[in-house]
């Protein structure tokens, strides 16, 4: 009992706002500030890698893996720009000093000096841009996800010059002799052809469902790879697309509807295809069928994204874990031994060489 | 006829309810008092929740989605109720806080943990109660309420209340409409920080509660109805600025129920059917987006309270629960039936030792849980003073949300609940120190063990699936301080607390490691408040301070959003003559224009003042 008295009503008091106060004091001092890693850019030869983050959550980023040092630098566009670069980086692609980076749920492409990764100019007012191609000495494409519109870009003034209505929604790109092959991915099954001089859709091509990505080999002859829709409904298949004269030249179907494979690459000869199939699987273009083999099987979560260097045929696959935490790139020679692992962002995507010869 | 003594014991259980929840020895509840709530009786529970206590609120912005979070866990551990029963989206298995208006609710009451459970299943983080009940002290009652204020807000909200001694009628409306179009400073998206307005903000919201109450011999029979209907654009994050989007969203809720509530001298029982309607449509006119989802949610709760010695108490509380959902991203219609079995043992073991223990059996889905368990001990520390210690464990399960087992693609049916260890352990105390001091303190610990957490992983064909694999460790202490000093018609009273919340992942199923040990994204750290009322006279005037600590916004901690210090101010003059009373009141919200976000890249206002005139005229019965 506290016997009545002002001087202990006033230790009371004292007592238990000490008792507040040291407690809030010592419950702040418990936490440990944790530190945000120092970004450390490397300049030279190697692969950016675009780690897309989680949608809506803004936290995509550019990675850095370089060859003279053997190490991987994180968060290079907020590093070098305090600022983050944007909500889920799609792809990206370099034109001599500037490197371009599609921002698909930003609606921008981020226009950076390729050697210092300095922010330079930011192109807007794009709807779901996914993939860009140069389609001339200051001209490109963007397609787009969710628009009918391939949108036009003055490389010049970096602005939307125009649109290109294909009344239907775009993927990827690949341009060959001033003719832009555009893929109509989700729940399409079509190859549409853009007359790159007049800026007009002057064809198109039926190939298998949903046309993922698309490559060109050594003798201009467009691959195009169709994972077959989500639903499994379809059957996956492989289309050589003759560029002279826009139709298909060979189907290779896949065997099974399980059969999902993504990510289309070829090497710098364009003799040999690369793709992502529960691994990393290759196939020479003149191979009479799809490979039954795996040259690089997968080691725990799926695949991702892969690229192959062009000019020593490296093979670079990324796997992004749960997609929630940190992914890594991995790093093979092109026999498929394994190389190096690297601890990259937050779902690591679509990578983009810059090499020095 | 009724005795003027009877009527006034039977309206106390029913406000209050606490033979069946807030009032139950050693766990941690907290009342919003009545002033707190008439200060933002035309705000959101989010905003009256995250300025008073130690609730961390997300919101992505004025009028947009809100959603609560207690001590580390995840919103969907939070449960929100009116009278005991759901309000939460059985599809999302949360609740959305900028739906409903704090002068809508007669009292709100936060069950900290395991405190939540005799109330509620499911509340792994806790629980919070919006009351609404009979005031049989009131012959008549009208309160007229019109607000304004920045950003083309304008509120009203008229309450009236029509009672006999026998029956009472009480309604309460709600409208309010609001642009939205605050400035904020936009340092993501050009080379340069930019001042701009927020656009595609519109808020307009409806609401409607139509209660009446039905006294009997020691027994209260109650209908209620609650309406309410909220159409918002949604804007887009700072980094998602594409033309054309048009994002919106329109919710409509109707919510029904009836209950008879008898109080004899040994015993009382409550029983409470009720039925949910919710809708919710999205539009994302860029992405072809076209949600439309439309849950029908029916309760039946049956509570019965006994006593069976002197000093000890017995409960029984069954509910059957159907959820039925009508939605176009389900394969077909879905429905669930959990149907609860609770007991509790309230024991008074001496004048200072009281425990309860409370054992709870779930059927879900036809399939037996493994059940639930709580027990709370409480001391008190002196015989004829409040000074207290309080401890208690219990195991939690919170069932799947619908859109967990039957999203398509990626649901899960054969999701397990989840689950949690709570060990809580408090210090309280409560003295008038002189007649004309106050002062109340209380410390408290907690460790709270979630296993099978729910998480939505990509699966084999390129979509994401749910899966019971997350563990995560979440303890802290939270504390907190009252000083209340009154002297003639000078009345000064200070409420503080501060919250430390370390939430961290473990090591999950799949054996990945890198995030274990981080602390939880949009988990606070630190989070502290503090609020001092003075009264004189017919003047008043209240200043609240809120500081939250940084937030991690990426798994690895690398990112986060910078701690944040709001200050508000509400300030105004009632005038009393006979049965009539007018209030002005202003209130100066975020009085340093401080910029802040509470998620990511979406920014929430600066100052803002708001205008609030209050006319009301009471009869006593």
């Amino acid at each position: 009992m506290v016997p009545p008295g002002s001087l202990n009503q006033l230790y009371l008091l004292m007592k238990n706002l000490i008792l507040f106060l040291l407690s809030a004091f010592i419950l702040q001092a418990c936490t440990k500030d944790l530190e945000i890693p120092s970004a450390d850019f490397i300049l030279g030869g190697g692969v950016l890698v675009l780690n897309e983050g989680n949608f809506n959550s803004g936290n995509g980023s550019l990675s850095f893996f370089s060859y003279d040092s053997m190490k991987i630098s994180n968060d290079l566009y907020y590093s070098v720009n305090s600022k983050p670069l944007g909500d889920v980086p799609n792809s990206m692609i370099i034109k001599e000093d500037k490197a371009y980076i599609v921002v698909n749920n930003s609606g921008k492409i981020e226009v950076l000096d390729q050697s210092t990764l300095e922010h330079r100019s930011t192109i807007s007012g794009l709807i779901s841009p996914r993939y860009m191609a140069i389609v001339g000495s200051n001209k490109a494409y963007v397609t787009s996800l969710y628009s009918d519109s391939v949108a036009i870009i003055n490389l010049l003034s970096n602005s939307v010059s125009g649109y290109i209505n294909i009344r239907r929604t775009s993927e990827s790109i690949v341009v060959c002799n001033n003719k832009a092959y555009v893929a109509n991915w989700v729940g399409g099954h079509e190859i549409m052809v853009i007359d790159g001089l007049v800026d007009k859709v002057v064809d198109s091509i039926s190939v298998g469902m949903e046309p993922e990505s698309m490559v060109l080999d050594r003798y201009q002859a467009l691959w195009v790879l169709c994972n077959g829709g989500w639903a499994r409904e379809n059957y996956a298949e492989l289309d050589r697309i003759s560029t002279i004269t826009n139709t298909v030249a060979k189907q290779y179907k896949f065997s099974t509807l399980e059969a999902s494979p993504t990510s289309l690459c070829i090497d710098g000869f364009g003799q040999t295809l690369y793709y992502l199939e529960n691994g990393v699987r290759q196939m020479d273009i003149n191979a009479e069928k799809i490979p039954a083999s795996i040259l690089i099987p997968e080691s725990g979560s799926p695949y991702y994204k892969l690229a192959i260097n062009p000019v020593n045929s490296d093979i670079f696959v990324t796997d992004p874990v749960d997609y929630v935490q940190d992914g890594y790139l991995l790093y093979h020679k092109n026999d498929g031994t394994f190389v190096a692992k690297f601890r990259a962002g937050v779902i690591p995507g679509s990578m983009c060489f810059r090499l020095r010869f | 006829m009724i005795s003027q003594k009877d009527t006034i014991r039977i309206g106390e259980v029913i406000i209050q309810r606490s033979k069946y929840s807030s009032d139950l020895p050693g766990y941690k509840t907290e009342r919003l008092d009545s002033s707190i709530l008439e200060s933002y009786s035309q705000l959101s529970i989010a905003e009256v929740l995250e300025e008073n206590l130690n609730i961390s609120v997300r919101s992505y912005g004025m009028g947009g989605t809100a959603t609560a979070t207690f001590r580390g866990t995840a919103a969907g551990h939070t449960k929100v109720e009116w009278n005991g029963i759901d309000l939460g989206n059985p599809m999302l298995g949360q609740s959305d806080l900028s739906l409903i208006t704090t002068g809508m609710t007669d009292g709100i009451t936060v069950y900290y943990g395991s405190a939540s459970m005799p109330l509620v299943n499911g509340g792994i983080g806790g629980a919070i109660n919006l009351t609404t009940g009979p005031d049989w002290e009131q012959r008549s009652k009208i309160s007229v309420s019109t607000g304004t204020g920045s950003f083309g807000h304008y509120s009203g909200l008229l309450k009236f209340i029509k009672s006999t001694r026998t029956f009472q009628s009480s309604t309460k409306v709600f409208t309010q409409t609001s642009e939205n179009d605050f400035r904020y400073l936009d340092d993501y998206t050009g080379p340069e920080p930019v001042w701009q307005t927020r656009t595609h903000n519109q808020v307009n919201h409806k609401s409607l509660i139509q209660e009446f109450y039905l006294k009997g011999p020691g027994s209260v029979t109650s209908a209620r109805i609650w309406y309410q209907l909220t159409d918002r654009n949604l804007p887009s994050s700072l980094l998602t600025q594409q033309p054309g989007s048009d994002e919106k969203q329109y919710d409509e809720a109707l919510r029904s129920m009836i209950s008879y509530h008898f109080t004899g001298d040994r015993s009382d029982y409550l029983i409470t059917g009720a039925w949910v309607r919710n809708r919710l449509n999205y539009t994302n006119r860029l992405a072809s987006v076209h949600s439309r989802n439309l849950s029908d949610a029916s309760t039946v709760k049956m509570n019965w309270f006994g006593t069976i010695s002197g000093s000890s108490r017995l409960g029984f509380t069954i509910e059957d629960d159907l959820d039925i959902i009508h939605t176009n991203n389900y394969r077909s219609a879905a429905r669930r039936n959990k149907m609860s079995m609770t007991a509790l043992l309230d024991s008074k073991f001496s004048p200072s030792v009281s425990s309860v223990i409370l054992i709870r059996e779930i059927m879900d889905r036809d399939r037996f849980l493994v059940p639930d368990f709580s027990t709370a001990l409480e001391l008190k520390l002196l015989p004829s003073r409040d000074y207290f210690i309080k401890a208690s464990i219990s195991k939690n399960s919170k069932l799947p949300g619908m859109n967990d087992l039957y999203w398509y693609p990626g649901g899960n049916p054969d999701l397990k609940n989840e689950y949690s260890f709570n060990y809580e352990m408090s210090y309280s105390m409560k003295e008038n120190i002189t007649p004309i001091l106050g002062l109340s303190y209380e410390l408290t610990g907690y460790r709270n063990n979630i296993r099978d957490m729910i998480q939505w992983l990509p699966g084999e064909f390129s979509y994401w699936t749910a899966d019971n694999i997350g563990k995560v460790n979440s303890y802290g202490l939270e504390t907190s301080l009252s000083l209340r000093y009154v002297i003639g018609s000078i009345s000064t009273e200070l409420k503080s607390g501060y919250a430390l919340t370390r939430a961290e992942n473990k090591v999950n199923d799949q054996g990945e490691e890198f995030m274990a040990g981080k602390q939880l994204i949009y988990i606070p750290v630190n989070k502290a408040n503090v609020a001092l009322k003075l009264t004189y006279d017919n003047l008043f005037a209240t200043w609240t301070s809120c500081f939250t600590g940084k937030r991690y916004i990426t798994s690895d901690n690398s990112r986060y959003l910078p701690e944040y210090f709001i200050n508000n101010f509400y300030g105004g003059i009632r005038y009393r003559r006979k049965n009539i009373s007018v209030l002005t009141e202003l209130g100066v919200d975020n009085i340093f224009n401080v910029y802040y976000q509470t998620i990511a890249y979406y920014p929430l206002p600066g100052r803002f003042c708001t205008l609030k005139i209050l006319l009301q005229i009471v009869k006593k019965q």
